[in-house]
């Protein structure tokens, strides 16, 4: 409990630092471009355009039931935000060396403010995600979705991927300065879990065996949720609450204990 | 103030060969052959004791161990064996300029570099005149870091680092920055602080400026403690081991 209470201090003591990272990535990411912080809006609505143009048109994708444009909208924004943070948290340790060589930091600041600073950037692309499903409304895709009551726990989903991505961001970050070419095979990883996720397709088009270990898959479950909520107006059962919050907590505590295991040998990799 | 007890400090000068996967597997295969790896004591066994106010002086030539020495002492590195205490608020400026980023302008550094060191908003937006004055940069306030030259980028991070007054200071060889009206004006304020009961830990190899500051001097050599004691008799001493050979 005492602990507890170290960490939270800790934490409100360097605020102002995570603050101040975060709006840093922001500055720097878009310098010199003229539209700025809109291509954080314009972004995924271009990338939607495109994908929607190939998945649906091409490929001609569908999804029975369900307006498809938002199903691969949905899947897309939440999917991308996860390989993206990852991403980021993954390398920021190893980034800030020169930092952590000379002034003591929680070291721990570095991939939080990474997860924190590309969840800005996703609920911002929440924005054309909604006025997508309004569009359904007047007649984009061939079904129309409705807002429901539901989507208050949306929330609670996005969170609980927040901290499935806080726990591999700091997994991640810390076994990568002992080993660099976590780097490299990660960016594989992402790309084979990415197709082993339905984004753009549905799950039914699987065989029956894949689908049951598709369970074990936390996005295939983040995803799910969401859709649930979007496309049938379904409440997410309890158990199913239950789970993700699980799998976001589980994987919170995962990366905080090798992270903090690990911490203190960082220096010597450098 | 500062308590260091028994410190030692271990590093593994092979380490950098193993980060890779292709060498972990090389290693798997050859692993009779392969060396015990190199074990190097930056740091040994090393007790000082430092009273609040002390300014404090390390000597030593390269290699002897003073700068990881304050990296222990200012939490960067955690000791292999032993133990640290520090009492009170430490400010480091063991690099200046360390907590930069080129890309964004001095303003915007003042406010990265001070959450760096520690500092609160409030307390940031109180002193920001301040920060700026001293370092006589307002003209480039809104100009990248990247396109300062190096004294300006020191003068900045010296105002910014001096701001706070710490309880215990840590300085490596830092004073001898800016141009010549500046490094007076850098002295005066690290004189300030001292006369404000500051404890500090100064590295320099300038024997001149320790014994300007400092109350008490401590040699390092090879990792060890060679002596502790009197500025000017130990400067001395260690002046003529060095011209020895």
């Amino acid at each position: 409990m005492i602990k507890l209470k170290g960490v939270f201090s800790n934490f409100k003591r360097y605020w102002f630092l995570m603050t101040q990272l975060i709006s840093r990535d922001f500055k720097v990411k878009y310098k010199r471009s003229v539209l700025g912080i809109l291509w954080s809006l314009l972004n995924p609505i271009l990338t939607m355009t495109v994908m929607a143009i190939v998945f649906s048109q091409m490929f001609k994708f569908k999804v029975e039931g369900v307006n498809y444009i938002v199903y691969l909208m949905t899947g897309i924004i939440m999917f991308n935000y996860f390989s993206a943070a990852s991403n980021a948290a993954m390398t920021s340790v190893v980034e800030n060396f020169s930092l952590i060589n000379k002034v003591y930091i929680p070291k721990y600041i570095f991939p939080i403010a990474k997860c924190l600073f590309v969840g800005i950037d996703f609920l911002l692309t929440l924005i054309p995600w909604l006025g997508i499903i309004v569009l359904s409304y007047f007649g984009l895709g061939q079904y129309t979705c409705h807002f429901n009551i539901y989507y208050l726990i949306l929330p609670y989903i996005f969170f609980c991927m927040f901290l499935f991505t806080v726990g591999i961001g700091l997994l991640l970050s810390c076994l990568s300065v002992f080993l660099r070419d976590i780097w490299h095979i990660y960016g594989i990883v992402l790309t084979l879990w990415n197709y082993l996720t339905p984004v753009f397709y549905s799950i039914e088009i699987l065989p029956a065996k894949l689908q049951c270990l598709m369970q074990f898959n936390p996005m295939y479950q983040f995803l799910t949720a969401a859709r649930g909520i979007v496309l049938y107006g379904e409440r997410p059962s309890f158990t199913t609450m239950g789970i993700l919050g699980l799998i976001g907590i589980g994987s919170l505590a995962l990366g905080t204990f090798v992270f903090r295991k690990k911490q203190d040998k960082f220096i010597y990799y450098i | 103030m500062i308590k260091i007890e028994n410190v030692s400090m271990k590093f593994n000068l092979g380490i950098e060969k193993d980060s890779s996967l292709k060498q972990l597997f090389v290693n798997f295969f050859t692993k009779k052959k392969k060396e015990k790896n190199k074990e190097f004591w930056a740091l040994k066994d090393i007790k000082i004791h430092i009273n609040k106010g002390e300014v404090v002086g390390l000597i030593g030539s390269n290699g002897a161990g003073k700068s990881t020495l304050l990296k222990v002492v200012s939490g960067v590195m955690k000791p292999t064996k032993g133990t640290v205490n520090v009492n009170g608020v430490i400010s480091p400026m063991i690099e200046l300029g360390a907590g930069f980023d080129g890309n964004l302008t001095a303003r915007e550094n003042i406010y990265l570099n001070g959450a760096i060191l520690g500092y609160s908003k409030k307390f940031l937006d109180e002193k920001f005149e301040e920060i700026v004055e001293f370092s006589e940069l307002r003209d480039f306030l809104e100009v990248p870091v990247k396109n300062f030259s190096s004294g300006m980028t020191a003068k900045l991070a010296f105002s910014i680092a001096t701001i706070v007054n710490p309880e215990v200071l840590i300085v490596d060889e830092i004073l001898s920055v800016g141009d010549i009206k500046f490094q007076e004006k850098s002295k005066k304020k690290m004189m300030e602080l001292i006369k404000g009961g500051t404890t500090v830990l100064y590295v320099s190899h300038s024997l001149e400026s320790i014994k300007d500051l400092c109350t008490k001097v401590i040699w390092l050599e090879h990792g060890k403690v060679v002596e502790v004691g009197d500025t000017d008799k130990i400067c001395d001493r260690y002046y003529k081991e060095q011209m020895k050979g």
